[in-house]
């Protein structure tokens, strides 16, 4: 990270430094070089360049003006061309708005705030309605519960909850230490220490489905990542919304090509391709309704093959599909 | 020796200045730091020029006036360079600040956006200490987001055929990324999931002939993903077990109208435009849910569901 900046790299900040410097003049070296992330040093560096630019013949009138005053106070002249800064590319436009739309669509955002007043003039600037060129949604979830789990996770309190499990198609009360919350493939997750379960556990925040804070405080505390408090590293920080343990019971599927997805989508190991795109992958079983609707879903397009801890499993599918079926002869 | 920071600089102060093209040995006459003329300058002028396309800054090519054989010219229209200030307040570069650190974008890097538009500021105490998420990009994207914003009409392979479309809007939602337009090929609004596009996106150069009809969608939840397709529109009618209904009614949104039944079950009324994403989600349900129309596709899941449970159909 820390090479040497290329000739392009050190242009792309010379190009918005400029502009900045032109627009407020007088400020000190410090208080650019830290609005642009650099060390004095290193704008100084720049400034040395900058002043050997300009137009032919060269000339002292034709080249930029850049004055440090005794105060250490940066002015720059003589840069019309320079003025402004470069365009954004569509890739840094597309960023902005997606980052900025993104975050608004957390419930309980400010729909008027300054976020959504800047989103609004970068749209405009960049020549798109931002609500028509670009839509992103986190996920669902309640404001007030996102808002009191993050709570929690800040003071560091427990919170009890009545959550539903999709994966076992039940339902309980747990007490939970909230330590963090994010959003990951369109949903929001909490990942918490959970007291029934005495360990980690990571929750879908949208099948909560009621939620207490219990006001006191836990003995489980968040732990930072690497001892470090929040340095911001990877976005789950080391949390897998899915983590597999020893002792799950595992199937083995036959997968046609259609159903192919099915390895990269939940944790697998593929045993077996064949020429004609099918293969055999092995499959962690968390939940017995998990693997049923995941069986009812692919139909044809799957077959389990093998089993370790699952005696039934070769009937699951059947059993399941023909509990559904009853609905349907006598309706 | 001249810098090549230095000579980059000069190389784009003479294209903005000047308002005819200029030719490669005129830049080369007016900038300084190349070889003399011959291979290594072309060489040097190549890379410089490939070095400011990378940067995002635009080239434009022209011949040369009064010059035959025609002689390539090269120039930087200040309006295709400079940034149209957004006027954006102090907060409000800050809010974008610490909005880029919490939803962040992976590979495209923003730094330099927030450079341009001022640095970074103060934001008042606000610190993002992880990132709430990371949306995932595709190669589709940036392309579609460039049409999007130049009013282009775009072509691409999608199930197995060559699509023009009238691009109008891009969403991520559960994890994916979606366009929305027009397809010429159907005669009508489609949406498309960015990942399953095959090959390149390309810019046709054709101006977009199909505006969006109205106003976008008001309300920011997402569609759900049966309304994301490109089969033909049908309503279908669910009956859901009391037991299951509050995660219906989550799942299914407000585009779905409810008849309360007196045990507490409900019949939601759902249009639907992907029918295997609705099999899936009403699969889901397992044995608490019934599909009551169409009857073709109750039908078809009856078939379906016996293929599963192994028995041949007619089996009873």
């Amino acid at each position: 990270m820390a090479s040497r900046p290329t000739a392009p790299d050190r242009m792309r900040r010379v190009l918005a430094v400029i502009p900045w410097i032109v627009a407020n003049p007088g400020q000190p070296v410090r208080t650019v070089a830290a609005r642009f992330g650099l060390t004095e040093r290193e704008l100084l560096d720049d400034l040395n360049v900058v002043y050997l630019v300009g137009l032919p013949p060269y000339s002292p009138d034709a080249l930029i003006d850049v004055d440090i005053d005794d105060e250490g106070g940066v002015t720059i002249r003589l840069a019309d061309f320079f003025s402004r800064p470069l365009r954004l590319t569509p890739a840094q436009g597309l960023a902005l708005l997606a980052s900025s739309d993104g975050l608004l669509s957390v419930p309980g955002s400010e729909p008027d705030g300054a976020l959504a007043r800047a989103l609004q003039k970068l749209g405009a600037s960049l020549g798109v309605g931002p609500d028509d060129a670009l839509d992103v949604h986190l996920g669902d979830a309640e404001a007030r519960v996102l808002d009191q789990l993050r709570r929690a996770a800040a003071e560091g309190a427990e919170v009890d909850i009545t959550y539903y499990s999709y994966g076992r198609d039940e339902r309980g009360a747990r007490t939970v230490t909230p330590w963090r919350v994010f959003a990951e493939a369109g949903a929001w997750y909490l990942h918490a220490w959970c007291s029934q379960a005495g360990d980690e556990r990571v929750f879908r925040v949208d099948r909560i489905e009621h939620l207490d804070p219990r006001g006191t405080p836990s003995d489980h505390p968040a732990p930072g990542p690497d001892g470090h408090e929040g340095d911001g590293g990877g976005v789950a920080a080391g949390v897998t919304v899915f983590q597999p343990r020893h002792d799950d019971p595992r199937v083995r599927l036959r997968l046609s090509p259609d159903a192919a997805w099915v390895v990269d989508a939940y944790p697998a190991e593929v045993l077996e391709r064949s020429g004609d795109g099918h293969l055999v992958a092995e499959l962690v079983v968390t939940a017995i309704p998990w693997l049923e609707r995941l069986l009812l879903r692919l139909g044809p397009e799957a077959e389990v093959v093998g089993h370790q801890g699952l005696p039934d499993a070769g009937e699951l599918a059947a059993r399941a599909a023909d509990r559904i079926l009853q609905r349907y002869r006598l309706g | 020796m001249v810098n090549k920071l230095e000579r980059l600089l000069n190389l784009t102060a003479v294209l903005l200045a000047t308002r005819r093209p200029l030719s490669a040995e005129d830049l080369r006459d007016r900038v300084e730091g190349y070889p003399p003329p011959g291979a290594a300058f072309h060489r040097a002028f190549e890379r410089d020029k490939d070095d400011l396309r990378v940067m995002g800054i635009p080239i434009r090519v022209e011949r040369v006036p009064a010059t035959d054989p025609p002689v390539d010219g090269y120039r930087i229209d200040p309006s295709d360079y400079y940034l149209p200030d957004p006027g954006l307040e102090a907060d409000e570069l800050a809010a974008l600040h610490l909005a880029s650190m919490a939803v962040r974008v992976d590979g495209l890097a923003d730094q330099e956006a927030l450079w341009k538009l001022g640095g970074v500021v103060d934001t008042g105490g606000a610190v993002v200490e992880q990132a709430v998420t990371s949306i995932p990009i595709d190669p589709a994207l940036v392309p579609l987001f460039q049409a999007i914003v130049d009013h282009r009409q775009v072509t691409f392979d999608y199930r197995g055929e060559a699509r023009t479309v009238d691009p109008w809007r891009l969403r991520f939602q559960r994890g994916r990324w979606y366009l929305t337009g027009f397809d010429h090929l159907r005669g009508d609004e489609r949406n498309y999931r960015l990942d399953r596009i095959d090959g390149p996106v390309e810019l046709t150069g054709g101006p977009v002939t199909h505006l969006r009809p109205g106003a976008a969608p008001t309300g920011s939840g997402p569609q759900p993903a049966w309304e994301l397709g490109d089969d033909e529109p049908v309503t279908a009618r669910l009956l859901v077990d009391a037991v299951a209904v509050a995660g219906a009614r989550r799942q299914l949104g407000a585009t779905a109208a409810e008849e309360p039944r007196p045990d507490g079950s409900v019949v939601f009324t759902v249009p639907v435009v992907n029918v295997e994403a609705f099999r899936t989600f009403l699969l889901g349900f397992l044995h608490r849910a019934e599909l009551l129309e169409p009857e073709a596709w109750r039908r078809d899941l009856v078939a379906w569901l016996e293929a599963v449970a192994g028995g041949a159909p007619g089996h009873g």
